[in-house]
């Protein structure tokens, strides 16, 4: 069998993995449009920050792959035939496959003022953050208060460069998070040093002088050495349309993440499953989702029918001075209650959402220790054995949950 | 595979282990000098306490697949080919968080410990004390057979046989007026409870 890998990111990899530890003969080839070896895009903000060094992004040792393991790097997969199973590469190149993965992952989105000459950047491929690391010296504007502009501007912050960040929302992370939750965010974020201004968007963009002066839409003039935009991601399904594949925001699979096109499957960002919280398909765009993703589509490809349970979205966001780790849906709707209890002297605050007993949402500030726990059983869509009010008061410990009598 | 099996019901809360086990893992290796080292050795077993002050002994289970190892952005945490156990790499680690909120055990904290910062910090089931010969710290100081080390499939094996025979005595019938059990757990106590009135 000849399996072929689109994309060797999070879920590529994953596959890639998987496929060798459960079948060490497979012959697989996996096609990188990236010219580097496989690294870490969450960690370009640890890079930019200068806490890792670009070889220290880098998760898989190619030169360590067995002889049956065929990987090309910078070579575009253009086109897909679906019925000669063969793809055509930028170089022209042919490929045919039995078996095959679209990990293709997203892009970022580039707004109207996106321009590169106006030093302004988005930050998801290895030569963005280069770019930035070209342009900064002293000073940086991030736009955008989701979780990617939350980690470049303390990324940033790590390398002393003044940070001013731009969010179109009334607070940070509106898209996850409730406003209790996210203003504890927020709080943090000022005290840390980051200016941050709500509820304004970016008008115009002008290089004067040395500088990039970015005007606002409420009129204030901020001069800074770049722009960082970080206004989601949209998931790349080019190829994938063409050649026939259904599509709708992304990728549409059935539940052993299979295609509409027979022996095709998808995985990562670029593809759409179940969302246990949510109950509908939705692209979880995170790299745990994506690696599991990737494991289970590798499975299904050796032939082990492993249906995939669906995903959530979820998050651990890590400074020095909290820890937040929130996971399904927190806002509030019809037949879900919110469970919440802040201590303000231990600096912890735990909110649980929940529905007819099962648990849908949550946030946790400052007690990573049980937010696993929770995390799991509303990805699996379990119900508590434990009253809610007592678990965000902390009055039932994991042990309470765990032991089974 | 050889594995720690965890037996809560056996547990008497004496925290032997969680000293042990940082004793263990500590540079001097002594349970005198391990205090006094500049960067403490902290346990890395937890024993929590029920709203009813039952304790619960909670370790890496070292899962597979594993949710921890899937969550981590630098592949700081790995699985050590050999022996099969879950392993963190805390030069690797960036410390940032996806860990913890991958494991459904709540059983990774953070501290400094061998490199220089702040890094995931969990059970290696004392691999070098295996490699040694010898059994896992926890295991070996314990005193009320709450932790043992065994081959899994072993283990496996005693339970079941256990369960069934206990249901082969017919013990199950006295009870069937009575609702269901939460857990096996809970049957077997309720097993056992009968029998010795039997006998
Ligand atoms: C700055 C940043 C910080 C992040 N932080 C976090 C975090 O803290 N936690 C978290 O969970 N997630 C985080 N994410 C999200 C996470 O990186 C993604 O969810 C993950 O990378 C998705 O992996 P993927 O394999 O699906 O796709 P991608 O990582 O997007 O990889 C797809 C790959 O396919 C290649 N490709 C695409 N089309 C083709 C083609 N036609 N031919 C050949 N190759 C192609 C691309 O070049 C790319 O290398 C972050 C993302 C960014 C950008």
């Amino acid at each position: 069998m000849d399996a072929v890998i689109i994309g060797l990111s999070a879920a590529g990899l994953s596959c890639l993995d998987a496929l060798l530890k459960f079948s060490p003969q497979v012959k697989v080839t996996a096609i990188s449009e990236e010219k580097y070896s496989p690294y870490c895009r969450c960690m370009l903000t640890h890079y930019l920050g200068r806490i890792v060094r670009e070889e220290q992004m880098i998760i898989k040792d190619i030169s360590a792959c067995p002889p049956n393991v065929n990987l090309l790097f910078g070579e575009k997969v253009e086109t897909i035939d679906l019925l000669k199973k063969s793809l055509t590469l930028s170089s022209g190149k042919k490929i045919s496959y039995d078996k095959l993965l679209i990990a293709t992952g997203a892009n970022a989105v580039k707004p109207d003022y996106y321009d590169e000459k106006k030093r302004t950047f988005t930050l998801r491929y290895m030569d963005d953050a280069r770019k930035v690391e070209q342009h900064i010296k002293d000073s940086a504007v991030v736009l955008g208060g989701g979780f990617v502009g939350i980690k470049a501007a303390y990324g940033l912050l790590e390398r002393n460069v003044k940070v001013e960040m731009i969010v179109s929302s009334p607070y940070p992370l509106s898209l996850v998070l409730d406003e209790k939750t996210a203003r504890f965010v927020e709080k943090d974020m000022r005290d840390a040093g980051i200016v941050i201004r709500t509820q304004d968007d970016i008008a115009e963009i002008n290089m004067k002088k040395e500088s990039v002066a970015v005007s606002l839409k409420s009129g204030i003039e901020v001069y800074s050495d770049v722009v960082v935009v970080g206004k989601g991601v949209k998931p790349r399904v080019d190829v994938a349309r063409k050649s026939g594949i259904k599509i709708d925001l992304g990728i549409m699979v059935n539940e052993f993440l299979e295609t509409s096109a027979e022996g095709v499957y998808a995985a990562g960002d670029c593809c759409e499953t179940m969302d246990v919280a949510r109950k509908v398909p939705w692209i979880n765009a995170i790299w745990p989702v994506a690696v599991e993703q990737g494991y289970f589509a590798a499975l299904n490809i050796l032939g082990a029918n492993t249906p995939y349970a669906g995903s959530i979205g979820m998050n651990s966001l890590k400074t020095h001075s909290f820890h937040l780790i929130s996971g399904g849906v927190l806002k509030e709707e019809e037949g879900v209650v919110l469970y919440e209890k802040h201590f303000p002297h231990l600096k912890q605050f735990r909110k649980l959402a929940v529905r007819d007993n099962v648990p849908v949402g949550m946030a946790f500030y400052n007690c990573p220790e049980d937010a696993g726990l929770y995390i799991n059983l509303i990805k699996k869509g379990m119900p508590l054995n434990a009253d809610p009010v007592k678990i965000v008061n902390g009055e039932l410990s994991i042990a309470d949950m765990l032991r089974p009598f | 595979m050889k594995v720690v099996v965890v037996k809560p019901e056996r547990c008497v809360g004496c925290l032997q282990c969680r000293f042990a086990c940082s004793v263990a893992h500590s540079i001097s290796g002594s349970p005198y000098a391990a205090p006094y080292e500049a960067v403490l050795s902290k346990p890395r077993i937890h024993i929590g306490l029920t709203k009813d002050k039952d304790a619960f002994p909670n370790k890496c289970r070292h899962c597979d697949p594993a949710p921890c190892e899937m969550a981590c952005l630098p592949k700081a945490i790995f699985r050590e080919p050999s022996s099969g156990m879950v392993l963190i790499n805390p030069d690797r680690c960036i410390n940032c968080g996806m860990c913890a909120m991958a494991c459904p055990f709540g059983v990774v904290r953070y501290h400094v410990y061998s490199s220089n910062k702040t890094a995931a910090h969990k059970c290696d089931q004392c691999i070098a004390r295996q490699k040694e010969g010898r059994v896992p710290a926890c295991v070996e100081v314990c005193k009320v057979g709450a932790l043992l080390f065994d081959d899994y499939n072993k283990v496996m094996d005693r339970a079941t046989d256990e369960i069934s025979s206990l249901v082969y005595l017919g013990i199950r019938s006295k009870e069937q007026e009575k609702g269901p059990y939460q857990s096996l757990t809970a049957y077997k106590h309720r097993l056992e409870e009968l029998r010795r009135k039997q006998a």
